[in-house]
């Protein structure tokens, strides 16, 4: 089964499956844009931005 | 998040690593249930819509939110790995420092600047060179060498054009320690060290986020000590232990303890299944609140 998403940046279709897990990021092939799995179920994936790295993160 | 059966694990996120992923992996194939967190999971979570889990293990990138998560878990009664006091002694050197300080752990002489004339006083005490760190940085950002007057005077113009109100302060100023080309990470679970990588560079700073190479080494005595030493400071967790040698001194000084320290890159090269430890020191925890 294949799952569907856009990219929010530029719609090319996200390579994503029913077996990511929540947070997995996905980058888009055309734009290059990072996505976040931010749901997932048998038959669909959601994703928003990824975050960005903020100066408070690390180790 | 929401569900009706608590799970096992908690793996609290701000996305899904290689490190994350291999903790997931290992805690399924012990059996135990987990689940993902992000921020708004969390939340649900504290609001109730989803069941309290057996322990959490905080695995946020930012250190504000690690710390307000733990916080937050503590009040619900949610145990997480490290304790929320170990995280935010490792979210900040300067603690740190003091607490090193006032337990007689072997540490480079450090002292807190809250203005640059404070810090410039603290130069004719300490001697040049001076090393100038964030108090929460990391990955080496921030952290500065000043070699002398000229340096200094970079330094505060540089920061005057980007902080004119002086919000980066306080800093901590350190004494400069001369490495032999690498520092020391030692990886504990629990209050196990389970590996000591060197990490060796020819920059001054030795950050693997800088480029350092990673290079297994052996756990000597001294190590395991320095790391006994702090473990009962912070409490027993899954901790990045940093350790310094200076070639102008005898023996070891830790240097700082990372409450969320990274790993897959590093056990490719060293071949500890550190994923695997934490795994093993989690089911350990779940089954322990099990009993209780």
């Amino acid at each position: 089964m294949t799952t569907t998403c856009d990219c929010l940046v530029c719609d090319t279709a996200l390579e994503t499956r029913p077996d990511m897990e929540k947070g997995e990021i996905v980058e888009c092939s055309s734009c290059g844009q990072e996505h976040e799995v931010v749901t997932v179920s048998s038959t669909h994936v959601s994703v928003e931005m990824a975050p960005e790295v903020e100066e408070d993160w690390g180790e | 998040m929401k569900q009706d059966i608590p799970a096992d694990v908690v793996l609290s996120v701000t996305k899904l690593r290689p490190d994350e992923k291999l903790l997931l992996e290992a805690l399924r194939a012990r059996g135990l249930t987990v689940s993902v967190a992000l921020r708004r999971d969390i939340g649900d979570l504290l609001n109730g819509a989803a069941p309290p889990p057996g322990v959490v293990l905080v695995r946020n990138l930012s250190h504000r939110d690690a710390a307000s998560i733990a916080h937050r878990l503590e009040q619900l009664g949610v145990a997480t790995l490290n304790t929320t006091t170990a995280i935010d002694l490792c979210h900040d050197k300067g603690k740190q420092a003091l607490l090193f300080q006032s337990h007689g752990v072997p540490h480079p002489r450090s002292f807190h600047g809250f203005d640059r004339s404070q810090i410039r006083e603290l130069l004719e005490t300490i001697g040049w060179p001076v090393v100038v760190k964030p108090l929460s940085a990391s990955w080496g950002s921030g952290v500065v060498r000043l070699a002398d007057e000229a340096c200094f005077e970079a330094w505060v113009g540089g920061c005057e054009g980007i902080d004119a109100n002086g919000r980066m302060f306080p800093v901590l100023v350190q004494e400069y320690v001369a490495k032999p080309g690498y520092d020391l990470r030692v990886v504990v679970v629990g209050d196990e060290p389970v590996v000591a990588i060197r990490r060796r560079s020819d920059d001054w700073r030795t950050n693997t986020h800088l480029g350092a190479r990673v290079e297994r080494t052996e756990l000597t005595a001294e190590m395991r000590l320095l790391c006994a030493r702090a473990v009962d400071l912070f409490g027993p967790g899954f901790y990045g232990i940093d350790l310094v040698e200076d070639t102008r001194a005898d023996g070891l000084m830790v240097l700082e303890v990372n409450a969320n320290p990274e790993f897959a890159r590093s056990s490719v090269q060293h071949g500890v299944d550190v994923a695997g430890r934490v795994a093993d020191l989690l089911c350990q925890r779940t089954a322990e609140r099990a009993v209780a």
